[in-house]
């Protein structure tokens, strides 16, 4: 019997290999393949110069475990690519979703190998995936997202300091505990952080969180757990659960799919939520006050235009409050404007530098 | 002391429910004498449909029993190429597993879009039973579970009850252990088979609808994660039984709340995770004592040849 179980987990891998083998022909076939404008990619003229840059590119996306329906940054960089097709002439677009870690690499190659100009790797976990494959295929460019590759002259990485925008979003916190500013709040000013991983993209957040909560509310308290999912939306809601039941009552999940669960299980407790990477105030409108944002989609449509026009660079890119790369979602009703103008003014002082935010989580 | 603390109990027994569900349905499939690992697609299948249903039709309830609907279909194909084709079921089972994985998935993009199922998806309802919520440290950990956690309870029971105390039950079992014996008894041995793997199929179901429209309101691709492979650990480490599938999910439910109650301990949450796939290989390796399979389990059974 143990036999058995054995066979059938040996295939299981088997299978599962065979299948995200399988999965990349597949899933870029039924992808959307569309030229932009309908104009296919049959050979006409490409050189009548009348629309701008109109040079015909493939732009590739390979997300990571998240998928497109993690509700953050693998669906913000699929909305930054969808916005290019729309908006530049002669961009057409394909993507991959992996299903585990070892995908990566086949998945990048796959479009590195079919001529794609652009390969977008959504993801710090993809780190050596790209380093991987960009040496193998100098001549096509890739973006890397969260990650700051250098020395290889067609990878182009986007590092956003979202500690910056969790300081904005642990301010709010901070403030709407300290002075109860929502109703049904306790007197407890416990906060809740639910990290997906242990990893860098992630702990910038939370480490900015942290320090802005504590500027605000130094009496408060953060707990922080870590559910090393990125997919498990009924672990999510489990941890939040857990964190509410020590008391918090806004909750800051910074998990990708794995943390809507965590909105979710907020919205049912009737407490309160902070979304992350998008505006996630659709995901439980009474709940989420506000968002701390990063602009994947803007890095994104900013790279395809450059490789488009013939101008990409290989290197880091920094996005940070300065530059509208990072930020915060707007707040939830009811909040009284003092919130809002509190806000305004850090974000002036991290911009001037007055305020610096350290990526160093406490634990 | 973590342990005293009722709020790591109602964490188990709330993380138990969708290992322990299709774990029950495994063990009915088996013990008729069908492997069925297919688990995990089955409960895919039906978190989707709940999710679909419940908002489709505004009632949660509804949305159950479309899971249980599709729950079941699913599983008939299974018995149909198991039981009628004579097809390797491992190969049948693994093969739902991909294809729920692609379907789910492809439906929720096609119907739902990339924003996910609509937030105002109803779910089922939480309760607190009147009079077990007045128990000082066992009310606390009923207070306010899903309705479903309740349903498994009895289920558990009455399964096995069914399994090991009725006449039924007797013959699935004869069935699983010796067909052709149960066979020359007059046991009509592919029906038999037939509604042991179609039950396993409802379960599974369940169990996925618990995840999407019991502990949440909403469906998202793969959202099992892997629970249907260790519902078959369960359901072998409980020695195909219902009772024991029950407490082998209760193990691994356990584990998962003792990941997150002592993360504040200052131990490392990546080895926390590792409990439950810890437990799994151990079990397997024997802790438990030997797992004795039903004697007929995966061998399909043709009566025209015997």
């Amino acid at each position: 019997m143990k036999q058995r179980f054995l066979t059938v987990a040996a295939s299981m891998l088997a299978l599962t290999a065979l299948v995200t083998g399988c999965g990349t022909g597949a899933a870029s076939n039924q992808s959307t393949t569309t030229g932009s404008n309908g104009t296919n990619g049959t050979t006409t003229s490409n050189s009548s110069g009348t629309t701008t840059a109109g040079k015909t590119i493939k732009i590739g996306l390979v997300t990571d475990t998240g998928g497109l329906n993690d509700n953050g940054f693998n669906h913000l960089a699929y909305v930054g690519m969808t916005n290019a097709q729309h908006q530049l002439n002669g961009v057409s677009t394909s993507v991959v979703q992996s299903q585990s870690e070892s995908d990566y690499v086949p998945n990048l190659s796959h479009f590195a190998q079919n001529g794609y100009n652009l390969v977008i790797a959504v993801g710090y976990l993809m780190e050596d995936a790209v380093k991987q494959v960009a040496k193998e295929y100098p001549k096509t460019d890739f973006l890397i997202i969260d990650d700051n590759i250098t020395g290889i002259p067609n990878v182009a990485s986007a590092i956003f300091q979202s500690e910056q925008a969790g300081y904005l979003a642990g301010v709010v916190a901070g403030l709407v505990q300290k002075n109860h500013e929502l109703k049904g709040l306790n007197t407890k000013n416990v906060v809740g952080v639910i990290g997906g991983q242990d990893i860098p993209p992630v702990d910038t957040y939370i480490a900015g969180f942290q320090q802005g909560f504590k500027k605000e509310d130094p009496n408060g308290k953060v707990l922080l757990q870590y559910t090393n999912s990125f997919s498990d939306e009924a672990l999510g809601s489990q941890y939040a659960q857990n964190e509410i039941s020590q008391g918090a009552d806004i909750i800051f999940p910074v998990a990708g799919g794995c943390g809507i669960g965590a909105i979710n299980a907020a919205n049912s407790a009737k407490v309160y939520a902070i979304g992350v990477d998008t505006n996630q105030a659709y995901l439980a409108p009474k709940s989420v006050i506000t968002s701390a944002t990063k602009g994947v989609d803007t890095a994104v449509f900013d790279t395809i235009k450059a490789v488009q026009s013939g101008t990409f660079k290989g290197g880091v890119s920094t996005f940070n409050l300065a530059n509208n790369g990072v930020g915060i979602a707007p707040l939830m009703k009811g909040l009284p404007q003092s919130v809002q103008t509190t806000v305004n003014q850090v974000k002036q002082q991290i911009i001037s530098g007055q305020i610096k935010v350290s990526t160093t989580v406490q634990k | 002391m973590i342990f005293s603390d009722p709020e790591i109990w109602a964490a188990t027994l709330s993380m138990a429910v969708p290992l322990a569900l299709p774990a029950i349905g495994g063990t009915f499939s088996e013990r008729t004498g069908v492997v069925n690992i297919a688990m995990e697609g089955i409960m895919l299948i039906g978190a989707f449909f709940a999710v679909a249903f419940s908002y489709w039709t505004g009632s949660a309830w509804l949305g159950l029993l479309a899971a249980l609907i599709c729950g079941g279909l699913t599983a008939a194909a299974l018995a149909w190429g198991a039981i009628r084709v004579s097809a390797d079921q491992t190969v049948l089972g693994m093969g739902i597993n991909i294809f729920a994985a692609g379907l789910t998935t492809f439906l929720l993009n096609t119907l739902f879009g990339f924003n996910g199922t609509p937030i105002s998806t109803p779910k089922l309802p939480n309760i607190s039973i009147p009079g077990l919520d007045n128990i000082p440290y066992i009310g606390v950990i009923f207070q306010n579970q899903s309705i479903l956690v309740y349903i498994m309870i009895v289920l558990v029971i009455v399964s096995h009850w069914f399994l090991f105390h009725t006449r039924l039950g007797l013959r699935m079992r004869s069935v699983g252990e010796h067909p052709l014996a149960a066979d020359t008894l007059g046991i009509n041995v592919w029906r038999i088979r037939y509604f042991g793997v179609i039950l396993s199929g409802l379960f599974s179901a369940l169990g996925g609808a618990y995840l999407s429209i019991g502990v949440l309101n909403g469906f998202t691709a793969n959202m099992t994660n892997g629970r249907g492979y260790i519902a078959l650990a369960a359901m072998i480490f409980g020695k195909w039984t219902p009772l024991g599938s029950f407490g082998a999910a209760l193990i691994f439910g356990f584990s998962t709340a003792l990941g997150i109650v002592l993360q504040g301990q200052g131990i490392s949450s990546n080895l926390l995770q590792m409990i439950p796939y810890a437990l799994t290989i151990l079990a397997l390796a024997g802790l438990v004592g030997r797992a004795v399979a039903p004697a007929a389990d995966g061998i399909p059974y043709d009566p025209r040849r015997s």
